[in-house]
């Protein structure tokens, strides 16, 4: 007998159900999930991502096109894009799932026209996402620009899942303008973010420019505060998502200190699902005659051991 | 009307239906296995094949373009040993003719492949890459040399013992037929074409290539209208008076496209980047094909190879 595999429940379609801006160019998307997304939703990670075909979508008008996007962002897309989540919630026996995206090229610049009602093709969840470590308490969190939506998905499951842990978030963005998520007030007229003071998670956050926050990078700050403390390596771990200078600087910091560090990286991608072989990530490889292979970002990946990422 | 027959005869082979996936963009068979049924498949082309491991080119790899994609792979697979531990058992399971892309940087490695997977019960028969743009050695340099493309078909033939030897053309050349006849005489059982066109996509803030290769291969619907005139041509002036089929490819995203290929003179057709997007691709253009059968009332899908019309 020979095998027939089944109809793949990870291709599916999703509802849009809220659109919001929050910074000029920075949006963020909630989908409602249908049957077939909602069950292959049901174990998903934080770091996992899922791909979105915004081929069907049409353009806005040149008006409401960023300028320097009106050459780029107009031509014709084939490709899906991979998006992660920033956010995942029940809703009834469906999941909703939230994904904060940065208006950048012909893709994003589409996705800009959706209003609640219009659905999308989506595959996923795809790719391997943070393994939370128990022996590992405490958990440091950094995230640099759009490397943040995984952090807070990640910030809100370890609390959600492992509430004896201690998990404290670092987040970095260019500037004001360019931190992706909600800013809000506390009583008495501090700045807040919801994304990780309604889930307790103590954060600190850095600016390249000093606009908002600790003027500097986001690994900078990190540094300062973890190495002079009496910091039990042993029971900690760094989880991190963000420009590749970014992991660079924490994949060095982690050795440096002597802690363990998970990385979700990024590639231009295909496909996301291991077909086109384009998301290469050089790895360290003890098998290999020169001691290194690539490993897909998609199928191996996003998140990686820092350790066996080689950074050229 | 009574079902359409979708059955096709390939090379010496009775496969269900015309329908393929391209190679390179569809993995081993276990990367698609997880989206859709390949078993429903005709055929099932397998990423290419070297005697050796291979890494692979820097990234960036691919990158998007109007209507289409530029890849630069550079031929990363596992090699044959892995392949043959890892992959053929796989293959062995699904009810579809596994053909395997076989790629080398000298003829010694093609016949070496070609030679050890011969025995493999689970293999149905091989394609010939010899249009590969994205690598220093072999691939596009056999490919665009008609004399090197009759003696290499003519070497690996000898070892492939009954399974058929598919030869993939590369459309990079200045007359495709003169190539496909040169396959034909070093004894090809099918032509598949087209492989991509070399292509290069410019980053005008660095000033640099994008592709870490510098130049990729173009695929997608942007050359779906070149591919089609190439298989035409090739159908009329060489490979229908030869009696040898062709697997038709370029750009097919649905039916219409396939349809369009087996018109012109493909016996087959093979869906590739089209699998990036929508990896059950396949399966809707075979339900596709199926459709335009029962609505033009054609009984059997092989009565539609080269029915274009003058």
């Amino acid at each position: 007998m020979k095998h027939r595999s089944a109809q793949s429940s990870r291709i599916f379609t999703a509802v849009v159900r809220q659109h919001r801006i929050i910074r000029p160019r920075y949006r963020l998307l909630t989908l409602e999930l249908d049957a077939k997304g909602s069950a292959a939703f049901a174990s998903v990670m934080p770091g996992q991502f899922v791909e979105i075909d915004a081929g069907p979508l049409s353009l806005p008008q040149d008006k409401d096109i960023p300028a320097e996007l009106l050459d780029s962002a107009k031509r014709n897309i084939m490709l899906r894009r991979p998006f992660s989540f920033s956010a995942i919630r029940h809703k009834g026996n469906k999941f909703e799932i939230d994904i904060s995206y940065h208006v950048v090229g012909p893709s994003t610049v589409r996705l800009t026209t959706l209003v609640p009602g219009d659905s999308l093709n989506l595959i996923g969840p795809l790719g391997n996402g943070f393994r939370i470590d128990q022996s590992r308490p405490i958990a440091v969190l950094i995230a640099g620009g759009m490397g943040a939506p995984p952090i807070q998905h990640l910030a809100a499951h370890l609390k959600s899942h492992h509430p004896d842990m201690r998990v404290t978030a670092f987040i970095g963005a260019r500037s004001l303008d360019e931190i992706p998520f909600d800013i809000g007030t506390d009583p008495d007229g501090g700045i807040i973010f919801p994304a990780f003071s309604s889930v307790g998670v103590p954060h600190a956050m850095t600016t390249d420019d000093g606009s908002f926050g600790v003027k500097g990078f986001v690994t900078q700050l990190v540094e300062k505060l973890l190495v002079p403390g009496p910091f039990q390596t042993d029971k900690a771990i760094l989880y991190a998502c963000g420009p590749e200078p970014m992991l660079t600087a924490v994949s060095r910091l982690a050795a440096k200190i002597g802690v363990h560090c998970q990385l979700s990286m990024e590639r231009m991608m295909a496909c996301g699902i291991g077909l086109c072989q384009s998301c290469a990530i050089k790895t360290r490889d003890p098998q290999a005659e020169d001691g290194w292979s690539y490993r897909l970002c998609c199928k191996d990946g996003p998140v990686l051991d820092g350790k066996d990422v080689i950074f050229d | 009307m009574t079902e359409p027959n979708l059955s096709i005869e390939f090379a010496g082979l009775t496969l269900k239906n015309p329908v393929f996936t391209a190679s390179g963009t569809c993995g081993y068979i276990d990367e698609l296995a997880a989206f859709m049924d390949v078993s429903a498949l005709g055929g099932f082309t397998t990423k290419s094949i070297t005697l050796y491991p291979r890494k692979g080119n820097f990234t960036p790899r691919i990158v998007e373009t109007d209507a289409g994609m530029l890849n630069a792979i550079g031929l990363a697979n596992i090699g044959l040993d892995r392949f043959l531990r890892e992959k053929v058992p796989l293959i062995a399971q699904y009810d579809t003719a596994v053909f395997v892309n076989v790629a080398g940087r000298t003829i010694d490695e093609y016949v070496a492949v070609t030679e050890r997977l011969s025995q493999e019960k689970a293999i149905a028969g091989f394609e010939l890459n010899i249009s590969c743009p994205n690598v220093k050695k072999g691939g596009i340099t056999f490919g665009t040399d008609p004399q090197q493309v009759e003696t290499i078909t003519q070497t690996v033939k000898k070892v492939a013992g009954a399974k058929p030897l598919m030869v993939k053309l590369t459309p990079t050349v200045t007359d495709i037929t003169v190539t496909a006849r040169a396959a034909i005489a070093g004894g090809a059982d099918a032509l598949s074409m087209v492989n991509t066109f070399t292509a290069m996509v410019i980053d005008i803030e660095a000033r640099r290539p994008i592709l870490a290769n510098r130049t990729g291969g173009l695929s997608g619907p942007a050359i779906k209208p070149i591919a089609v005139y190439l298989v035409q041509r090739v159908y009329r002036e060489v490979a229908k008076l030869a009696g040898i089929p062709i697997l038709g490819m370029g750009g097919i995203r649905n039916a219409s496209d396939a349809a369009e290929f087996l018109i012109a003179g493909a016996t087959a057709v093979a869906v590739g980047t089209a699998s990036f997007i929508r990896p059950d691709c396949c399966q809707s253009v075979l339900d596709g094909l199926h459709d335009y059968c029962r609505r033009h009332k054609i009984a059997n899908i092989r009565d539609l190879t080269g029915t274009l019309q003058d």
